[in-house]
């Protein structure tokens, strides 16, 4: 079996399968855990509509802070988008979207999403460096940021070069080497902090809730 | 015979110089060498010796034979035939039987250590019984002819690679010639079956140089392997573009469009298809609306569906990725009241 | 071939930008050995087959270069025609096999393709077979036909 069998065939299946059991596992321990009743009286009483709020005011960095981090904020977005555009857009991968889901969309063209994914990784790169020298980011970087922010950047590296045909006797290994390091990501993803995929804006929605309840603007 | 050189033989066969360099300057072709080396080929064609040739037929279906003789008509590549000495080979040759085992014997014997042999269908291990030539099994007949021969060409996938007698569960225990022969140069053609002209071509390129061609890390002539179809498909500025056929006959197919979504395997598939095309250059399987099955890579059989795109991956069904939730709400559940009980257990007013 | 003459098949020609986008860098080189050709006298062969062509290219390459004065045949197991295009100095050589299929298509900017001339290889034999036709001239063979 080549890597490329391996990738396609058993590589893909346990990702999907760990993955989801990561995903489900994680979801139900924390849903399932107890919670103290609160036995106060309630100062408001529109949760639904604070929690919504909430999602959308801690999208953008409160004013008091924007000097600092809007940067990273800026960046963060972009290569996000960026990332995610380059996944769902291109038109070689739509195949595999519409195996999963049973339908697909139109793509961009391909010289388009290159470029795109080329700048991604641009940024990945640029926010790791950052994220290596920063005197305050080297401190509280850990295991987890080091690896999640490698993942991100190794389907946009080996895309790339299978793409560019960088080693043409080779494409097939390339191919392989791609989707094995998306297979790498849906394993960590349940696990590290690229888990705020799945609970990032249900916790945000969350904290808006529970702060109404209190009275209080999250 | 076999002594007299190519070029006094095709000769004394009546055929002309004009027709060997129309051969040379299509050979040059098929090589990827520049045109102008055409009357080089002729030269070098002319002063080499008829070399012996001893093809041996195993697992197989003949196509490979059939591509490379296209028996009811003479053709041009017919020449090279002409140019060497094919001592034998089943289904072209006149004798049967016991007559042609000891012709075979003779070759071998007067030609021992400078014989080519070509070999074509894959060698099954499990059973010898499963395929066999005058009562000899095909390992036995391989391992006999491989000890006098200059170099063996392995000609077709089956020969090349396993083929597709190896396909899952490969019944026979199918195996390749290379998987048996460590100690003599094997240029592997595949393909199933090859395009007819790479297999005279790469006799050609026997003749014209003397010596076992530049080969890959399959052991194929890089000449005619060392590119993939979709480097050289004319339908590839679609595939830049992004414009895909979805099914077979709708817009974009009959448009001409990429067939990348229709499982076509040109990108990891490296053959001549693309440029020297098949019968005499009409067209090849892309130009003809249907997407390179991979013939010329090992396990081409078993790497998914021909229509399932090379992006497609096994994921699972439905049913395993509920099943695998189970196992996960299982764990969550599990884990929920682990926590839940070391809380109830801590002292009161200690954490949450 | 009876029924394959029934079956409706149309065949999209490759237009403006969707094709192979190799037709004018091929027209550019031709132009450019020509140069070559007037400038240096240097002789040079372009394979026509050697370069991706999306289908009905080759022939508006072909329809481009048309025929000028000069039309050869030869037969050499299979026709083959060298026909000076309607630029003096390109040349179209088409090689045909003994089935009719085409075997190679080239395009030689030269004064006159080599593979008119007679080859220098075979002049010693035709020089034999010359002196000995005309010294058995007239005189009764075998079956009584004379030859020469």
């Amino acid at each position: 079996m080549t890597l490329f069998d391996f990738a396609r065939g058993p590589g893909m299946f346990w990702a999907t399968t760990i993955m989801v059991i990561g995903i489900v596992w994680r979801l139900a321990g924390a849903v399932l855990l107890a919670r103290h009743k609160d036995r106060s009286t309630p100062r408001g009483d529109n949760r639904v509509a604070a929690g919504l709020r909430a999602v959308l005011m801690r999208s953008v960095p409160p004013h008091e802070l924007e000097k600092h981090i809007t940067f990273q904020h800026l960046t963060g977005y972009a290569w996000h988008i960026g990332w995610f555009v380059t996944f769902l857009f291109f038109v070689p991968h739509m195949p595999f979207i519409e195996s999963i889901l049973g339908f697909g969309w139109p793509g961009l063209p391909n010289q388009a999403i290159v470029m795109l994914a080329a700048i991604t990784l641009a940024i990945l790169l640029l926010l790791l460096v950052r994220r290596i020298v920063h005197p305050v980011l080297k401190v509280i970087s850990d295991f987890d940021d080091y690896v999640s922010t490698l993942l991100a950047c190794a389907p946009l590296v080996t895309g790339i070069v299978a793409f560019a045909h960088l080693f043409p006797s080779h494409h097939e290994t390339m191919i392989g080497l791609h989707i094995l390091s998306v297979e790498a990501l849906m394993v960590w993803l349940p696990f590290g902090k690229i888990f705020h995929c799945v609970t990032g804006l249900p916790l945000r929605f969350q904290i808006g809730a529970a702060f109404a309840r209190r009275g209080v603007k999250a | 015979m076999r002594d007299v050189l190519v070029g006094d033989y095709l000769r004394g066969r009546g055929v002309s110089r004009r027709s060997l360099l129309k051969f040379c300057a299509a050979a040059a072709s098929w090589m990827a060498l520049p045109p102008t080396m055409a009357q080089e080929i002729a030269a070098a064609i002319e002063k080499a010796r008829r070399p012996s040739v001893i093809w041996l037929p195993f697992q197989e279906c003949t196509g490979c034979t059939e591509s490379i003789t296209r028996a009811e008509t003479a053709t041009l590549e017919s020449l090279i035939f002409d140019a060497i000495s094919l001592d034998y080979q089943h289904t072209l040759q006149a004798a049967a039987g016991d007559a042609a085992e000891e012709a075979r014997h003779q070759a071998m014997k007067e030609n021992w250590g400078k014989y080519l042999l070509a070999v074509d269908g894959s060698i099954p291990l499990a059973n010898p019984g499963y395929s066999t030539i005058a009562g000899v099994s095909n390992l036995d007949m391989l391992l006999e002819a491989a000890k006098g021969a200059a170099a063996i060409i392995a000609i077709g996938t089956c020969a090349a690679f396993g083929g597709i007698p190896a396909a899952r569960p490969n019944p026979t225990g199918a195996v390749a010639v290379s998987d048996l022969i460590k100690d003599k140069p094997i240029i592997n053609v595949s393909g199933c079956p090859p395009i007819p002209v790479v297999i005279t071509g790469v006799l050609a390129q026997y003749l014209t140089f003397g010596s076992i061609p530049d080969l890959d890390r399959l052991g194929r002539p890089r000449a005619f392997y060392g590119q993939s179809i979709h480097d050289r498909c004319y339908r590839r500025p679609f595939y830049e573009r992004g414009q895909f056929a979805e099914s077979f006959d709708d817009e974009g197919a009959r448009k001409g469009w990429c067939l990348f979504k229709l499982g076509c395997k040109g990108p990891i598939t490296y053959n001549s298809c693309a440029t020297i095309k098949w019968n005499g250059g009409t067209s090849f399987p892309i130009e003809a609306g249907h997407g390179c099955i991979g013939c010329a890579e090992p396990n081409f059989w078993d790497k998914g569906g021909f229509y399932e795109a090379l992006s497609v991956s096994r994921w699972g069904t439905f049913g395993t990725v509920a099943a695998a939730a189970a196992v996960g709400a299982a764990a969550g559940v599990a884990s929920a009241a682990l926590a839940r009980h070391r809380q109830a257990k801590a002292p009161e007013g200690e954490s949450r | 071939m009876s029924g394959l003459a029934g079956i409706p098949i149309k065949i999209e020609q490759a237009s403006g930008k969707l094709a192979s986008g190799n037709v004018e860098p091929l027209l550019h080189e031709i132009g450019h050995a020509l140069e070559q050709l007037i400038e240096v006298g240097k002789a040079s062969i372009i394979d026509l087959r050697g370069v991706p062509l999306a289908p009905g290219e080759e022939d508006r390459i072909l329809e481009f270069l048309g025929t000028g004065e000069v039309r050869a045949e030869f037969e050499a197991s299979g026709l083959s025609t060298v026909n000076e295009s309607r630029f003096p100095g390109v040349w179209v050589v088409t090689h045909h096999d003994a089935t009719g299929d085409v075997m190679s298509r080239l395009i030689e900017i030269t004064l006159v393709p080599e593979i008119l001339c007679s080859q220098v290889e075979e002049l010693r034999d035709s020089h034999e077979r010359f002196a000995l036709g005309v010294r058995f001239m007239g005189e009764p063979t075998a079956d009584g036909i004379r030859s020469g």
